[in-house]
């Protein structure tokens, strides 16, 4: 463990030396603040609206949860799948085409530290990025401090939710970059699965029956919206879970096998 | 200290090693030649565990690098072919990571880079982006990477390729320097080299081992034929014992 510790320390170190980490935290602050300023408004409007036709009941059900902070969650889930790829597409790849990793098969390490070390070092990122758009429910609580506020309980659990996510996404993203040599190669690799576990779940709505529930089981962001509804559900938690698990796993296995190829 | 044997290694129909045997002593520096693909850089990575070997074995410490890597790993320190740095960090903060995962403990790790710094003539730009540094000064590095936890065992694959003539001389002292408590695998393409600071050689042929001897007994071995008088005829040079060997 304390080896993993000086890896994932290292990898950080160079995620901060190179413009890696300011780049995706720029990038995922800006989009994130273009979707969040979009539904604000839309939030605006429709209040605005439902006051002009004087119809309090509909006023009462609208609140920030759903108007704004279940829909932001998912748009920052997407931003996820497109920024993940970079941010993981380095770690085993470029170890292997520098042939730094030969320093790490030699000194004494094994498998299993270099891949939670790096695993650690890319989840610290994510923890950053998501502690950034913090802003936006301060920002909605700061102003509307007379009204009902922000259901903090669901606020927190969709990130919670965002941060299995994210933390399922570079499980995948460590595997893929443990594959290959090249950065290009599993960044576009990470990239396609990542998306395929998106676009997946359109397929869904236009299948039936058992289809549908399985096909709508592997879609990642509907995994995602339970949190950001508020609630907790075992299939989730276990869904994103498992794919950490197996995609660590593996990548375990790949480390280990790259010495006999 | 280190034991080789019968240590063969395949790649599908490529037989890069073949049946390689040899000791060395504690203390012992061991010059390791051989033309470029005879299987040099191949036999390190065995010995040091980065490839396991398709058969044979090679121990270090009485340790089999196979069964008890990491026994193996702890004392060895290895500079391979491509020094393994990285770009994006400073030389200090790489050594200080590499101190770290080689086990040296947190007290002691800003004493350990300091002292491999000097040791190396790295300290003038330790503070720089390894990046940024000229050929000569990242193997450098590359070296002082491999002395940090002083290691019993050091295995350096061309350490000095890059380096200025000034600088080689220094690296070929510091390298006799630590004879005696280190036991060092040295191997390089220039002969002088060998001549100065190896006690003994072995030259590898197309992965086959072809000599195994002390210089001078190299030279007694390969002494041309005896000259009219009687006298045995002049002592061959390294160099043509050399392309004597690798040459068939």
């Amino acid at each position: 463990m304390r080896n993993a510790i000086a890896i994932a320390k290292k990898e950080l170190n160079i995620y901060f030396a190179t413009p890696i980490a300011y780049v995706m935290f720029t990038l995922f602050v800006v989009i994130g603040s273009y979707f969040f300023l979009r539904l604000l408004g839309a939030y605006e409007q429709a209040s605005l609206m439902y006051m002009r036709f004087n119809q309090p009941d509909i006023m009462n059900r609208l609140n920030f949860q759903d108007a704004i902070f279940r829909n932001l969650f998912g748009n920052l889930g997407v931003i996820l799948i497109f920024i993940i790829p970079f941010l993981t597409m380095r770690l085993i790849a470029e170890e292997k085409r520098q042939k730094t990793i030969e320093l790490l098969y030699t000194t004494p390490v094994t498998p299993g530290e270099i891949v939670w070390g790096k695993y650690l070092a890319c989840l610290a990122i994510l923890v950053c990025a998501l502690a950034l758009t913090l802003t936006y429910p301060l920002l909605v609580q700061f102003v509307a401090k007379d009204s009902n506020g922000v259901e903090w309980r669901s606020v927190l659990l969709g990130y919670l939710g965002l941060f299995l996510m994210g933390g399922a996404f570079m499980a995948i993203g460590l595997f893929i970059s443990s594959l290959t040599e090249s950065q290009v190669v599993a960044a576009l690799i990470t990239f396609v699965v990542l998306l395929m576990t998106w676009i997946i779940g359109w397929t869904a709505q236009e299948a039936e029956g058992w289809v549908r529930d399985f096909v709508s089981y592997l879609a990642s962001v509907s995994h995602l919206d339970s949190f950001s509804k508020g609630t907790i559900e075992p299939k989730d938690i276990v869904y994103f879970l498992s794919i950490i698990v197996l995609g660590l796993f593996a990548t375990n296995r790949a480390v280990e096998a790259h010495r006999w190829s | 200290m280190i034991e080789v044997s019968h240590l063969e290694k395949s790649y599908r129909d490529l037989k890069a090693v073949q049946d390689v045997s040899f000791k060395v002593e504690k203390g012992e520096i061991l010059g390791f030649l051989g033309p470029n693909g005879a299987g040099k850089t191949t036999t390190m990575r065995m010995i040091t565990g980065v490839l396991p070997p398709s058969s044979g074995s090679a121990k270090v410490a009485g340790f089999d690098v196979f069964e008890h890597p990491m026994e193996v790993k702890r004392r060895i320190g290895y500079l391979p072919e491509t020094p393994p740095l990285y770009t994006d960090m400073t030389v200090r903060a790489y050594l200080g990571f590499v101190a770290e995962i080689k086990g040296v403990k947190r007290k002691q790790r800003a004493g350990e880079v300091d002292r491999v710094a000097q040791q190396t003539n790295s300290d003038k730009f330790i503070q720089r982006v390894i990046g940024n540094l000229s050929k000569g000064q990242r193997q450098r590095v590359g070296l002082a990477q491999a002395l940090l936890g002083d290691p019993e065992v050091l295995i350096l694959d061309e350490p000095t390729v890059g380096l200025d003539p000034a600088q080689i001389i220094e690296v070929r002292e510091l390298i006799k320097s630590l004879a005696g408590k280190h036991t060092i695998v040295l191997s390089t393409h220039i002969l002088p080299e060998v001549v100065a600071t190896c006690q003994r050689v072995l030259i590898i042929s197309q992965g086959r081992v072809v000599a195994d001897d002390t210089l001078q007994g190299l030279q007694k071995a390969h002494a041309g034929a005896l000259t009219a008088d009687g006298h045995p005829g002049p002592a061959p040079s390294l160099e043509e014992i050399f392309l004597k060997l690798t040459s068939a």
